[in-house]
């Protein structure tokens, strides 16, 4: 039987014991300080925009490198781009600190794992 | 910018809070009535011997011709038994109720998984970390 989200329900003591942990990894350093820095992006539309301003730059010269269309200036206009996002420091501690709890995720799953004997995140990934 | 500081004895209670925390969620999941259908079905498959052969013969088989797959030289004869030896590996019971047992064990476990992507709102059963070479 599954949910309505097409998700099978946990029994009522495994559901716990998720929110337990996920309760623990939200306080864990490397997750509230990723969340932080999320925060903190949030709270600076400058540095919002220039991330945004990057990725769609990024598309657009994948694009266009497809079709043989890129020129020097497209490439220069990206580096500086790329310099700006590099010297703005609510970004960088953004990416840091996603690099950091994204780091930290599978020591976690391989703990999981090493308790049941089973590879959780092979079995649990999607 | 407001960067939470961690002192060390908050990262040592925060550290600490996890490892109990993983200890109880996995020790929950092994007494669950899924995973306990996972391992009996497990060991009845590794006590089937006919399973075994049946295992031991298919890889056998896939051992033998593995260059010849790989460049899709497999003579219709030789792919014919390497599918007949497949088949007759995976309608044995034992196999059967495996895969069924693993498929329940999944799903629970990706819910599991999606409940914690969601309230760390990040990927929390990635299978790779970010070193992984695949």
């Amino acid at each position: 039987m599954m949910n309505n989200n097409g998700t099978t329900p946990l029994p009522p003591k495994l559901a716990t014991a998720t929110a337990n942990l996920a309760e623990a990894l939200r306080a864990a350093p490397p997750l509230a300080t990723y969340r932080q820095a999320q925060a903190d992006l949030a709270a600076e539309p400058a540095a919002q925009a220039l991330l945004d301003h990057l990725m769609t730059n990024q598309n657009e010269l994948r694009l266009k490198q497809m079709n043989g269309r890129i020129t020097q200036a497209d490439v220069d206009a990206l580096r500086t781009l790329q310099n700006e996002v590099q010297e703005n420091a609510t970004i960088m501690a953004y990416v840091m600190a996603q690099q950091d709890a994204l780091a930290y995720l599978p020591e976690v799953n391989q703990s999981i794992s090493d308790w049941l004997g089973i590879d959780f995140a092979a079995l649990a990934g999607r | 910018m407001n960067l939470i500081e961690t002192p060390v004895a908050d990262t040592a209670t925060a550290d600490t809070a996890v490892a109990l925390a993983v200890r109880a969620f996995a020790e929950t999941l092994a007494d669950s009535a899924v995973f306990h259908r996972f391992e009996q079905a497990n060991q009845q498959l590794r006590a089937d011997s006919e399973a075994q052969a049946a295992m031991l013969a298919y890889q056998q088989k896939q051992q033998s011709l593995q260059a010849l797959l790989m460049l899709n030289a497999v003579s219709p004869a030789e792919r014919g038994e390497l599918e007949r030896l497949e088949e007759a590996f995976f309608n044995q019971p034992t196999v059967t109720a495996l895969l069924a047992a693993q498929t329940e064990l999944r799903a629970v476990c990706q819910t599991a998984a999606a409940i914690l992507s969601e309230q760390i709102e990040l990927p929390f059963a990635a299978a790779c970390g970010p070193g992984c070479a695949c």
